[in-house]
């Protein structure tokens, strides 16, 4: 009998295409777009909490921690007010972790279709921590070099030999900081993260950016007059004629300095990498009992969690939001079993009177609906994957 | 005389917020026969088709096909009965569009798990067809064909079953005269050769020759007995 229901119905729906296949439509789509709504917001949290998931511990200076970890998960944010390399030092001296500094001041000047990138300063530490890899070129080697992520690279067109300026912190101060024009060394392999949109560097080559380091003409009792403060016998003074370097080339690599100590160099923030979960506890400790009272220490992955948390209250929105989908749908689905009857009555009367029983005609109906809407989630089940593949890129960039 | 195939007694039907009210008194129907049924409009030819065939409860009554009586039959048995054992066919044909001529010849095997779509069941599907003539159309969409060739399919489908009884209800009404002559020499072809009987309302009068007898739902006010040869009141 189910055989000869099926026969039927596949006939019926084959006979009336167009109908059969705007009900398929109608009933993928409305199938597809809350399954779809769903897949990007499970997406939308995985992408958010993989991120904090991988990075154990971040270590900045007192004040909001949504901020900091924002800032060293996400290059996002506003940079805190710095540490020094002093607690870099100080995390990997405790001997529960290794330390990676980060420092996060800067941006890129915009290129070509590439929106300003943010300039990661850090140590060679952070690529294999994050698992970054070179695709083109090399790693970095030599101050001034930096490494291009993924999308930038593809975005600004920039390749390993090019340059990249820096902007300047603050446009109107003519007589401040002044952009470092970058050597691309390398591009990075996508890695899907917010490191494919940064331009990474040495760490010391932000302090150069910074005004920390600096080269600048080679200076002697024989130089140029204009070039010396008068002298008074004593050392020798540069005037503001003598120009700092904005370029580092080999020729002019060697005169690059800094001045102080490095331990008191700003970092925006350390991120630390427990030996084990015991040592996570104690460095967490440490932080908690105030001894070390300018900066905080916090689980990205409990505060990303808090923060998802406060976002989902909007998860309510999005479940009333399902429920209304999915009633519009059943209502949909009643819709389409209704008008299929109705547009079935003149059939169903000859049916009956032939002697077609009640079971049989329901039947009849049944398997219809039961194919159109079996159509319809073979085909809003791989429309949903597929979108989900197509919008994990389009999350990445909204997110990231 | 034959043994009676139809038997009606103190038959009253009327329907909800209508003022038509059928009444039979008393009507049998021998087997083996063919009857006409004519009749203003109205007068009940089609209620009455439809009490015999089970289509319609038979309300105050009696009303016996065969050795069953109808009114013992909840709706579901009546439809099963009338499957099984009565062969319609209506004047609007009633053929299902979206299926092949042979196809709805079958129709009664797909709707109804107690006659099997067996091999023997087409072998006859396709036997009736070409009696009718039409056995090169069997695979072709109803829609295709004219008004004559569908009623001759919408006959092979009342005859798949080997009903006993036809029941047809102005099968000629849409059809040219010479159409007209072929369907009823069909039905009529089933009481001779297959003793079947045959029950058709019909309003052209030109047709009741062909009957055995008729009945004329304008006069009938009493008991009437038809028997092959011959009608009459009781």
């Amino acid at each position: 009998m189910l055989r000869n229901a099926l026969f039927l119905a596949q006939r019926s729906l084959a006979w009336y295409r167009g109908r059969s296949i705007t009900i398929v439509l109608c009933l993928a789509i409305t199938l597809w777009v809350p399954m779809t709504v769903r897949m990007i917001v499970r997406e939308f949290e995985e992408e958010i909490q993989q991120r904090a998931w991988s990075t154990p511990l971040i270590i900045g200076t007192r004040g909001s921690r949504i901020d900091l970890v924002l800032h060293g998960l996400y290059f996002q944010s506003v940079p805190p007010s710095a540490l020094t390399m002093a607690e870099t030092s100080y995390v990997r001296d405790s001997g529960f972790a290794a330390a990676i500094p980060l420092h996060l001041r800067f941006r890129t000047q915009t290129v070509q279709r590439a929106p300003a990138a943010p300039i990661v300063g850090s140590t060679l530490e952070y690529f294999e921590f994050r698992g970054l890899t070179i695709a083109e070129g090399h790693p970095l080697t030599r101050l001034g070099d930096c490494v291009l992520g993924a999308r930038f690279a593809q975005q600004s067109g920039l390749r390993p030999g090019d340059r990249l300026l820096s902007a300047p912190q603050n446009a109107f101060n003519l007589a401040g900081d002044y952009p470092l024009n970058m050597r691309v060394s390398g591009v990075l392999n996508a890695s899907w993260s917010p490191d494919d949109d940064a331009v990474f560097a040495d760490i010391r080559t932000t302090w150069v950016i910074e005004g920390i380091g600096h080269g600048h003409q080679a200076l002697s009792a024989e130089s140029d007059d204009q070039l010396l403060e008068a002298d008074g016998g004593g050392p020798l003074r540069a005037n503001a004629s003598v120009l700092p370097y904005t370029e580092i080339t080999d020729e002019n690599e060697a005169s690059f300095h800094f001045h102080g100590n490095e331990a008191d160099y700003p970092v925006t923030e350390v991120i630390a990498v427990p030996h084990d979960r015991q040592s996570q506890t104690l460095l967490l400790g440490r932080y908690v009992s105030l001894k070390r009272p300018g900066a905080i220490c916090v689980k990205p992955q409990s505060v990303v969690s808090e923060l998802l948390a406060m976002i989902f209250r909007i998860e309510e929105l999005f479940r009333v939001a399902a429920v209304l989908s999915a009633l519009v749908t059943a209502l949909f689905l009643a819709l389409v079993i209704f008008l299929s009857v109705r547009l079935r009555a003149p059939e169903m009367r000859i049916m009956k009177r032939i002697g077609c029983a009640r079971g049989t005609a329901a039947l009849l109906v049944g398997t219809e609906v039961f194919i159109l809407l079996g159509v319809a989630v073979c085909l809003s089940l791989p429309a949903a994957s597929v979108t989900r593949i197509l919008a994990r890129d389009w999350l990445r960039q909204f997110l990231f | 005389m034959n043994a009676s195939m139809i038997t009606i007694r103190d038959l009253q039907f009327s329907w909800p917020v209508s003022e038509f009210n059928l009444r039979i008194p008393s009507l049998e129907i021998a087997s083996r026969t063919s009857v006409a049924v004519t009749g203003p409009s109205g007068s009940g030819k089609t209620t009455l088709l439809d009490i015999i065939a089970g289509i319609l409860p038979a309300g105050d009554g009696s009303v016996t096909v065969g050795n069953t009586e109808l009114a013992r039959l909840s709706e579901s048995h009546r439809r099963a009965f009338r499957l099984q054992k009565i062969g319609l066919v209506f004047q609007s044909f009633e053929l299902i569009e979206y299926l092949s001529v042979l196809d709805n010849i079958l129709l009664p095997a797909r709707i109804s798990p107690a006659v099997p779509l067996s091999a023997e069941l087409r072998d006859r599907a396709r036997s009736l067809l070409t009696q009718v003539g039409l056995e090169r159309h069997a695979a072709r969409s109803v829609t295709r064909l004219s008004q004559g060739e569908r009623q001759r399919v919408a006959i092979c489908r009342a005859l798949l079953t080997e009903p006993s009884l036809l029941l047809a209800d102005e099968p000629t009404g849409n059809l040219d005269p010479e159409s007209t002559l072929l369907i009823v020499e069909i039905l009529l072809c089933q009481v001779r050769e297959y003793g079947a009987t045959l029950l058709m309302v019909s309003h052209d009068h030109s047709l009741l020759p062909h009957f055995d007898s008729a009945i004329d739902f304008g006069r009938l006010n009493s008991t009437w007995f038809v028997a092959a040869g011959g009608c009459g009141a009781a």
